[in-house]
């Protein structure tokens, strides 16, 4: 077995490893929680620190990232509100980005995914999972205090205005963060993709200043990972963009089904 | 005049009268979230000496207290209008409060997160799912291992007849308990079901209910729909599937295989008639259904192409 390769710290921060490979910048979260994995992911330790693989092909926040997301991501030491937390996948890096002093709220509404996400927070401390549905902020309203950000994966035709009736309560009014990833096929047909995502970052910026949108394509299909923060003190020093690496033509598996032509 | 905020947090209640002003009243230990009340957005019982501090606030003073619950609670207590706060008003009340104790939270939270989980998967509904699951994942090991007996060979007087004969023997064990399990299933989807059941048959109802992922969302959804249910292949225009689970329902092995869409497509509309009735009528509408279900088989049955 070859020895690991070192990992340098990313820019946009400390928990987060970068290891260069020949043609791509792999991701790794430093982990908070304990083994066994949760889905499969790779773990290495280095240095007595323990990294879990962070895969674009299994999180949308991994593969904006690693094309050269500049919004808010998740800081050491933060409280996140997360909604649409399904079986902790995502939830779990976010948690590891967030660091032991941090926590992560983590909403869930399907009673299967959630099952495996109690069972992951079991083993990560600063994990707490919230049996409820975002579309209902009062039913959980009395256990999340205020939160430095948001971060939402809900493929629901109003996806948007969930966020926003969330951030309304929980989020912090000075410089809070919101990052969206954004299923605009659930957001109907009739208009395309692009279209939904102009109406979607309208609506967001009534309420924040936003970064620049990354299209996921081709592994996450009319996804777009949306975000930014409210104006006024932010809590760090604004993270410099994450180095970029080149996008793949398909996703790991090749394309699954071929597109429609048109 | 400035209006008193009451917002229900973890274990305590909290009197928010401004930025700085905020008197913390804890309730019980463990009393507001326990088993049988998951997070309704308030303790039990109110502190009494929350109420003792609101009666002897200014009564011209609006009340606001954040959730539905805390609301009716007040009002109850205190025999005086309390507003629902609106979100500006929560989020004010969050912004003032202190920062929550992490590891009383985790626990909190944590009890409330695993008595939800029992909770909801302790309905009916939901017991089914999981029945029809492990059912049809049963189905699928016992004939893989049918499969593989039959193509195993086991020669006499060799170590390979008696391995042949103890996995006969554990197959059969397999086979009880599928049946077994066959049976509890169908009883509880007659119970849960009623009326799908009868038109479609009771396995095949609890199939339907668990793809849909419960009887509620199969409710509302179509009939062309329920029909592809479980289909493995994709809806197209040019070649898609013609059924799903609806395949294995009732009747569909009396109709000729050409037929079999048709009848598929007739049953999926009467499924769905029933499997509403089963959700939101609570009537019987069974016999009708299988009525109309048994003679459209007999007129495809006649029918010649």
């Amino acid at each position: 077995m070859r020895a690991p390769a070192a990992f340098k710290a990313s820019p946009v921060s400390p928990r987060l490893g970068l290891r260069e490979r020949r043609d791509r910048v792999e991701l790794w979260t430093e982990t908070v929680g304990s083994e066994p994995a949760v889905y499969g992911e790779r773990w290495a330790r280095v240095d007595g620190r323990s990294f879990r693989g962070f895969e674009p092909s299994r999180s949308k926040l991994a593969a904006a990232l690693s094309r050269g997301w500049t919004g808010p991501v998740p800081l050491a030491g933060e409280r996140w509100l997360y909604l649409g937390a399904a079986s902790g996948t995502t939830a779990s890096h976010v948690a590891d980005l967030l660091g032991p002093a941090g926590r992560l709220y983590a909403v869930e509404r399907s009673v299967r995914p959630f099952a495996r996400l109690v069972a992951v927070a079991e083993r990560w401390p600063n994990l707490l999972p919230l049996l409820g549905d975002a579309k209902e902020p009062e039913r959980y309203g009395d256990v999340v205090p205020i939160v430095d950000g948001i971060y939402a994966d809900i493929a629901q035709p109003d996806q948007v205005t969930i966020v926003l009736a969330n951030a309304a309560i929980f989020l912090r009014s000075a410089g809070g963060a919101v990052t969206m990833a954004l299923k605009t096929s659930s957001m109907g047909r009739e208009r395309t993709g692009p279209v939904h995502l102009r109406a979607a970052e309208e609506a967001l910026s009534a309420d924040l200043v936003l970064a620049a949108s990354v299209r996921l394509d081709p592994q996450y299909r009319s996804h777009y990972l949306v975000g930014g923060r409210r104006a006024g003190a932010r809590p760090a020093a604004v993270p410099p963009s994450h180095p970029r690496s080149p996008p793949s033509r398909s996703g790991p598996f090749g394309r699954r089904f071929p597109r429609p032509r048109r | 005049m400035r209006a008193t905020l009451v917002v229900a947090r973890g274990t305590s209640v909290y009197l928010v009268s401004g930025p700085s002003a905020v008197r913390e009243f804890p309730g019980a230990r463990d009393g507001p979230f326990t088993a049988d009340r998951p997070g309704r957005g308030a303790p039990a019982e109110l502190p009494p000496a929350l109420l003792r501090a609101l009666g002897q606030t200014d009564r011209a003073a609006p009340l606001v207290a954040c959730g539905e619950t805390l609301c009716r609670q007040l009002a109850a207590g205190l025999d005086r209008p309390v507003r629902r706060a609106d979100a500006a008003a929560w989020h004010a009340a969050l912004e003032a409060l202190p920062l929550p104790d992490p590891v009383a939270e985790r626990e909190l939270v944590l009890a409330r997160a695993r008595a939800g989980l029992e909770a909801a998967l302790r309905s009916p509904e939901e017991v089914l799912v999981t029945l029809a699951r492990e059912e049809e994942r049963l189905e699928r090991s016992v004939g893989r291992e049918e499969r593989a007996a039959e193509a195993f060979l086991a020669l006499p007087g060799t170590v390979l007849a008696e391995h042949a004969h103890a996995w006969e023997r554990t197959r059969g064990v397999l086979a009880a308990h599928h049946r077994d399990l066959v049976a509890r299933l169908e009883a509880e989807a007659r119970r849960t079901v009623p009326n799908l059941s009868a038109v479609v048959g009771p396995r095949t109802a609890a199939r339907l209910v668990a793809v849909a992922g419960g009887a509620a969302p199969l409710a509302r959804i179509s009939s062309s729909r329920l029909q592809l249910l479980g289909s493995r292949r994709r809806p197209s225009p040019e070649r898609g599937p013609r059924y799903g689970a609806i395949y294995l329902a009732d009747g569909t092995d009396d109709v000729p295989p050409d037929r079999r869409a048709a009848y598929a497509r007739s049953v999926a509309a009467l499924a769905a008639i029933a499997v509403r009735a089963d959700v939101w009528t609570h009537r019987d509408v069974s016999g009708e259904l299988v009525r109309r279900r048994d003679a459209r088989r007999d007129r495809l049955r006649r029918r010649r192409r």
